[in-house]
């Protein structure tokens, strides 16, 4: 099992200008890692929306990879989300889900479920083209290539442990990120 | 906000088509739905076009995200839904149309309406309370009783890009023209 720390950073590494959109605690070791400067969004307050958001940038902007930096509770809440994303299909979309089994953020109270559900399946059910788990940083950096080389939707299962929560958010709002993603993916000219 | 609902006077049909070329007429995109009873007719126009594109969710939270990401990648998206739908995204409503400013456009039809009375007169909770409702959360409103109120289809979504945020647009009446299942109950 990872921390979340060590697949971040590999995600940073393998990152290679997608547009990312995070939510709940991937937000802050996101922008802790220098990801959240540009072409990058949070989903703040709107727990289960990122791939919502994903989806939707990764249908207007086909020529771009999009990432999704997802927490296992989001996932639960928007559940149904799994099958709008694979039902529209876009080969550009690549979806990152910490898994730790807590509601982190407001406590690290367990999941329900916790341990007997698998996204990797549910994901493939409802019919994302692609799916993989991942429970060590070292062998995710080494395979994302091969992942983000191949077309999406694809889900990625990252077992991580359980972590105390960081609770401030962002200085910058999301309505400022709103502006300046809409801003780079049109050149300036939203 | 508009307030003819105080009229007296009875909801009436917009044909399907019409809402159609308004939709076309202010240059939307996508039309991202949880599919209304209110609007079928018009609904069923959309399934047999690509302009715009007709998109099916799960849930008005998820239609609310991707209009939002679409918006962000330069589209013109909006939503249609119904009165229970609103209820059912509130939080979602809060944190990125009103929070975020995402310019959000919906097309919400009031189901369970009873057409002789104005919208908060009626005795169906999901109808009289929309309008409390939308004031509330300080969405703005326009409503589509008749096809007299069909401009006010691009006031709406024209306030709605201008100003950013959530903007709403109430459909009184079921759309009329015949549907395609409807056609096909007939035809067994």
């Amino acid at each position: 099992m990872m921390r979340r720390k060590e697949a971040i950073a590999a995600l940073a590494e393998g990152r290679n200008g997608a547009i990312s959109v995070a939510a709940m605690q991937a937000i802050m070791a996101w922008h802790a890692a220098g990801q959240a400067a540009t072409d990058h969004l949070d989903a703040l307050g709107c727990m289960g929306s990122a791939s919502s958001l994903g989806l939707g940038i990764a249908l207007a902007c086909p020529d771009r990879k999009v990432i999704v930096l997802d927490g296992d509770g989001c996932v639960l809440m928007q559940l149904g989300s799994l099958v709008t994303i694979a039902a529209e299909g876009p080969p550009n979309f690549y979806h990152f889900v910490f898994e730790n089994g807590r509601y982190e953020t407001s406590g690290n109270q367990p999941l329900p479920g916790a341990g007997r559900f698998d996204f990797c399946r549910m994901a493939l059910a409802a019919g994302y083209r692609q799916a993989l788990g991942f429970d060590d940083a070292e062998t995710l950096r080494r395979s994302l290539p091969q992942v983000f080389g191949s077309p999406g939707p694809w889900l990625i299962r990252l077992e991580i442990a359980p972590d105390e929560p960081v609770t401030p958010w962002p200085d910058v709002t999301m309505a400022e990120q709103i502006k300046a993603l809409r801003a780079s993916l049109q050149g300036g000219n939203a | 906000m508009t307030k003819e609902s105080l009229t007296t006077q009875p909801a009436r049909a917009i044909d399907a088509q019409a809402m159609l070329d308004a939709i076309r007429s202010a240059g939307i995109t996508h039309v991202l739905t949880v599919p209304d009873t209110h609007q079928r007719t018009l609904l069923a126009l959309l399934a047999e076009t690509d302009r715009p594109k007709l998109i099916t969710v799960c849930t008005e939270d998820e239609a609310i995200g991707i209009n939002a990401g679409l918006y962000i990648g330069g589209a013109r998206p909006m939503l249609l839904i119904q009165n229970n739908g609103l209820y059912a995204c509130l939080n979602t409503l809060k944190a990125i149309p009103l929070d975020a400013g995402a310019p959000t456009f919906m097309l919400i039809g009031e189901h369970g309406r009873d057409l002789t009375r104005p919208s908060r007169e009626n005795t169906e909770r999901s109808v009289r309370m929309l309008e409390p409702t939308l004031e509330a959360w300080g969405v703005p409103y326009y409503r589509l009783e008749s096809p007299e109120d069909l401009d006010n289809f691009g006031r709406a979504y024209r306030q709605c890009q201008e100003q950013g945020g959530p903007v709403a647009a109430l459909v009184g009446a079921p759309t009329s023209g015949v549907s395609r299942s409807t056609i096909k109950q007939e035809e067994r």
